[in-house]
């Protein structure tokens, strides 16, 4: 039996009278891919900040290698090995796009105030480091980005600024990693792309669990091992694509958005 | 020896621009010795008309020098070598005292300038960097100021660098009070608490005799490294002012503040500050304590505005609740938005001009809180990165890409 | 204490709130539909009681009568504030809506300090404080210890009627719908096909015109204005909408009263009458340390 990385029991989050999330049981094997979908408002998005901490959870748990990691913030989140990349990017744009990976790596950086302050030549020595981690990474996933690594995000194309998220959830080899519709706005060719890469990282780091939120199901059901459908904040089916999507129940859900 | 340094990092492909070392550090010299040439002559022109020129001339020449290139080499240079650049305009500061020495009005203006440039930089760190909003930087340059009083007063043994120094701490400390309401709260609500701060510190301060009331209270000349700063110059010395004295005590500490804001922006801690106030949700999901950056940034520039508090303290001698008004906070920000928000460098030029042009023209004296205020309006307006916005973030010498 | 004296404080206390619940409520207004801070409120509140003093000054030559005076004065004064409201929104805060938000509290902060330094330097004589004339009845009545003012109860009853008119204004009328919904959400209130750039300004101008209203009580009440009392009023005004909960018109009242309550109760306690500022200011930066988010708005989390 594959061991359980990731757990919701009961997970809810209420927004004034709305409930977002409604009772969520999820949970995530080791290495696995697996695949969040549902319509539009379904409480996806939701479900990846109450797990990082960013909204606090109504009622429920989330459990992490059985420990109850309900409530803890997002800091606390991304020190236990989980990261994530926004729906709605949020990266520095005024700053380079390698300070934007150095931040991503922050639990790889010395913050103390000697090193930082004073001992410069250490500080020098992590910053080279840091600018080779940085540099094969976005190379990875696109040869010419890894030319514009000095150059402030706001002077990249949103494809790239994809991208630079991506790789920002990436740098520091997460165990967990959150992908909130990292695709949009791409072209399939792109998009295939950049799931290559996703599955060459997997290979490389087997124990490395993903979600993946997507709308393009074609996707969803080449890449993920699992799917959950969600719905006004429910489960309302969870096993392979191709079993899911058979099912009524989430049929109606899609055709009722569409 | 011209050896060549490098000063675009050849990372994958970027275009190299090398600069022989003599002739980066003769432009780094010129233009000490060029600002030196016009500081001077802010400072020691009397004239409304002189002055009237010469504020033509600076702008006309620094489109002159941007037209050649010559600034945008200047740039360079500075960039390329640092602490040859810091060095150099410590030393011309020196100079510029040194030639000003008999000259007390324009000494006292300028260490208020330098006193000025060093509030200004805590509120760099704090707004420029972690982006925590501080309406009440003349409280907190304030409480400098009347720590040196009262300690000067109740701790006579005391020496006056320590003084100095609990002054900065008890800024800072003192700050601390408002730590947990403005972590709490954003933006607009964290102005409203600082504000609210300043006005309750002049109150307080008028309403308690301890502290001398609206009368305020007297404080004795520095004495340090066995020299009572209340002395002039003997001739044998060369003659001077006792303000000479203040002047490179404010030097060296705005020097020392400056170095220190550099540092600590030109590190890890600078990154963080920096993401923290971009996006304080994306910095805690990768990590980043926004609480903490908030509390050390605010903490660290409310001790700048302490320490510069104590000496000009001891420099006038004398300290009134009627110096510590909101206004004069709005002046504080306005030099740093002149600047440009977060370029430290740019504090020191800002400062020059608000500090200085209202008492080179006596009519704008009357009007400079007015004519302040259009300007700022202006430039957030027209311009809202300032007179020299903050550049790309900059670790070592040398630019990378 | 005996009966008189609590109905007396409880009489100065309501007149106090009153004002500062006015002066919230535009805070309020603005916040709910551009989610700025018009730091120059205060300063646009001093303005309406100079305008309304210049324009008695004027009448006075005409020899008109103490009510008409008034009347005029209140017209005056709250049509030109609401005008400089809304010009203030056109070329000042709306071109800086996308910028960080830290820029338009400055620029309105320094449009206060700008106004504040022309009333000084240019109204005759202005840095020093001025009579305002009192218009009010001064008919006042003596039960015990109590000092029942006419002029406070028609002050009282002003203010109050403003807030309910603006409230009714809100709930009742085709720009209060907009207004609503602007503030609920601006995307969808364009798509709707309202007039966001019209609703946001009629906004400020109804903010401004309720702080000219209040500025000119204030004068009434204290028979004297200057040119910084907006500055202390306008720190109280947003304290006490902070308080309440920005956005809320309930929040902004109950804000003014117990900002009012508290400077009351300082001024019982401490022999020194400044300390009632200080104490209520306490106070306040605690409360919001407690309830960040004010006592009665519920503003969802960030949308992330
Ligand atoms: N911060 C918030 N405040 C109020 N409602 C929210 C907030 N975040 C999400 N919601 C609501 O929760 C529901 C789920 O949203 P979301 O998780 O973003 O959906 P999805 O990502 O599946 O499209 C929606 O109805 C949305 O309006
Ligand atoms: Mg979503």
């Amino acid at each position: 039996m594959r061991q359980t990385v990731l757990q919701t029991k009961k997970l809810t989050v209420s927004f004034g009278g709305l409930k977002a999330l409604n009772g969520l049981d999820v949970q995530l094997y080791e290495g696995e891919f697996l695949g969040l979908i549902g319509p539009n408002g379904s409480g996806k998005t939701t479900f990846f900040n109450a797990l990082t901490g960013i909204y606090r959870p109504a009622a429920g748990s989330v459990l992490l290698h059985g420990n109850d990691i309900t409530g803890a913030p997002p800091n606390k989140v991304y020190a236990y090995g989980i990261t994530r990349t926004f729906q709605r990017l949020r990266l520095a744009t005024s700053l380079s796009v390698l300070d934007n990976l150095i931040i991503g790596n922050q639990r790889n950086l010395n913050l103390g105030l000697w090193h930082n302050i004073f001992n410069r030549k250490s500080f020098k020595r992590q910053l080279q480091e840091q600018i080779q981690i940085s540099e094969e990474l976005l190379s990875r996933f696109s040869r010419d980005l890894a030319v514009h690594l000095f150059k402030p995000v706001s002077s990249l194309s949103m494809i790239d600024r994809r991208r630079v998220e991506v790789c920002r959830a990436l740098i520091s080899e997460p165990n967990i990693l959150l992908l909130d519709e990292p695709s949009a706005g791409m072209t399939p060719d792109e998009t295939r792309a950049l799931m290559d890469e996703l599955q060459d990282w997997r290979v490389k780091y087997p124990s490395l669990s993903i979600i993946l939120i997507e709308h393009e199901m074609e996707l969803i059901n080449k890449v993920s091992d699992r799917c959950v459908v969600l719905n006004y904040g429910e489960k309302i089916a969870e096993g392979r694509y191709s079993e899911v999507s058979m099912e009524p129940g989430v049929r109606a859900a899609y055709l009722g958005e569409d | 020896m011209a050896t060549n340094r490098v000063v675009g990092r050849p990372f994958c492909g970027t275009r190299v621009i090398t600069m022989p070392d003599f002739k980066t550090k003769l432009a780094i010299l010129l233009g000490v010795a060029l600002s030196v040439v016009v500081l001077y002559g802010f400072l020691y022109l009397e004239r409304e008309w002189e002055i009237g020129a010469l504020l033509v001339m600076v702008p006309l020449g620094v489109y002159f020098l941007r037209r050649t290139n010559a600034l945008t080499y200047y740039q360079h240079a500075a960039r390329e070598m640092p602490r040859f650049t810091w060095i150099s305009f410590v030393l011309g500061a020196v100079v510029l005292i040194m030639l000003l020495r008999h000259d007390d009005f324009a000494l006292l203006m300028l260490t208020t300038v330098l006193l000025y440039a060093t509030v200004s930089l805590g509120l760099t760190i704090q707004f420029g960097f972690v982006g925590v909003v501080n309406f009440s930087a003349v409280a907190f340059f304030g409480i400098g100021a009347y720590s040196m009083a009262a300690l000067n007063q109740h701790f006579v043994f005391l020496p006056d660098l320590l003084i100095i120094f609990f002054s900065g701490a008890i800024s800072a400390l003192l700050g601390a009070l408002l730590i947990l309401p403005i972590l709490r709260t954003r933006g607009h609500y964290a102005a409203l608490i600082t504000i609210a701060f300043g006005i309750l510190f002049r109150t307080f301060l008028e309403v308690n005799d301890v502290l001398g009331g609206p009368q305020g209270l007297k404080v004795p000349a520095l004495e340090m490294f066995g020299w009572n700063f209340g002395n002039s110059f003997p001739s044998e010395m060369g003659g001077g002012s006792f303000y000479v004295a203040y002047a490179i005590v404010a030097l060296v500490l705005v020097a020392i503040v400056y170095l220190i804001t550099r540092l600590i922006e030109s590190s890890w801690l600078g990154l963080n500050m920096d993401s923290v106030r971009l996006d304080e949700v994306a910095s805690a999901a990768f990590g980043i304590n926004g609480p903490r950056w908030k509390i050390a940034a605010f903490m660290l520039g409310n001790c700048f505005a302490g320490l510069a508090g104590a000496v000009y303290a001891a420099m006038y001698g004398f300290i009134a609740p009627a110096n510590f008004n909101l206004s004069d906070s709005l002046l504080l920000v306005s030099i740093v938005l002149l600047g440009g928000i977060g370029n430290a460098v740019a504090v020191i030029p800002a400062a020059f001009l608000i500090v200085v042009l209202p008492e080179k023209f006596q009519v704008i004296q009357e009007y400079r809180l007015l004519l302040f205020g259009i300007v700022v309006i202006l430039i957030l307006r027209f311009r809202p990165s300032g007179l020299m916005p903050r550049g790309l973030r900059q670790y070592f010498a040398g630019r990378f890409g | 204490m005996d009966l008189g004296f609590f109905a007396q404080y409880l009489i100065n206390g309501l007149v106090q709130g009153i004002t500062y619940a006015l002066v919230a409520v535009g805070f309020t207004l603005f916040f709910g539909v551009l989610d700025v801070i018009k730091f120059s409120h205060g300063d646009v509140l001093m303005l309406g009681a100079f305008t309304a003093l210049a324009v008695f000054l004027g009448l006075d030559q005409l020899a008109s009568p103490a009510w008409l005076s008034l009347i005029i004065m209140l017209c005056i004064g709250i049509l030109a504030m609401g005008l400089l409201g809304a010009l203030l929104c056109k070329f000042l805060v709306l071109p800086l809506k996308e910028s960080p938000p830290l820029n338009t509290l400055l620029i309105t902060l320094m449009f206060g300090s700008v106004i504040r330094e022309a009333v000084r330097l240019f109204f005759p004589n202005g840095s020093n404080p001025k009579p305002f004339p009192a218009l009010l009845p001064e008919a006042s009545i003596n039960w015990g210890n109590l000092n029942l003012r006419l002029d406070s109860v028609i002050l009282i009853i002003t203010g109050a009627l403003a807030i309910v008119v603006t409230h009714l204004l809100i709930q009742k009328t085709r720009i209060g719908l907009a207004i609503r919904a602007v503030a609920q959400d601006e995307e969808t209130a364009r798509l709707m096909g309202i007039d966001f750039k019209k609703t946001v300004l009629v906004t400020f101008a109804l903010g401004s015109g309720l702080a000219a209203l209040s500025g000119i009580s204030t004068g009434l009440y204290y028979q004297e204005i200057n040119f910084s009392m907006g500055l202390m009023l306008g720190v109280i005004g947003f304290s006490a909408a902070v308080v309440g909960g920005l956005g809320s018109i309930y929040g902004a009242i109950v804000g003014g009263l117990l900002f009012a309550f508290l400077q009351t109760l300082g001024a019982i306690w401490f022999s020194v009458p400044a300390y009632k500022d200080v104490f209520a200011f306490a106070v306040i930066i605690i409360l919001m340390a407690w309830r960040p988010t004010g006592l009665l708005a519920d503003r969802s989390a960030e949308r992330v």
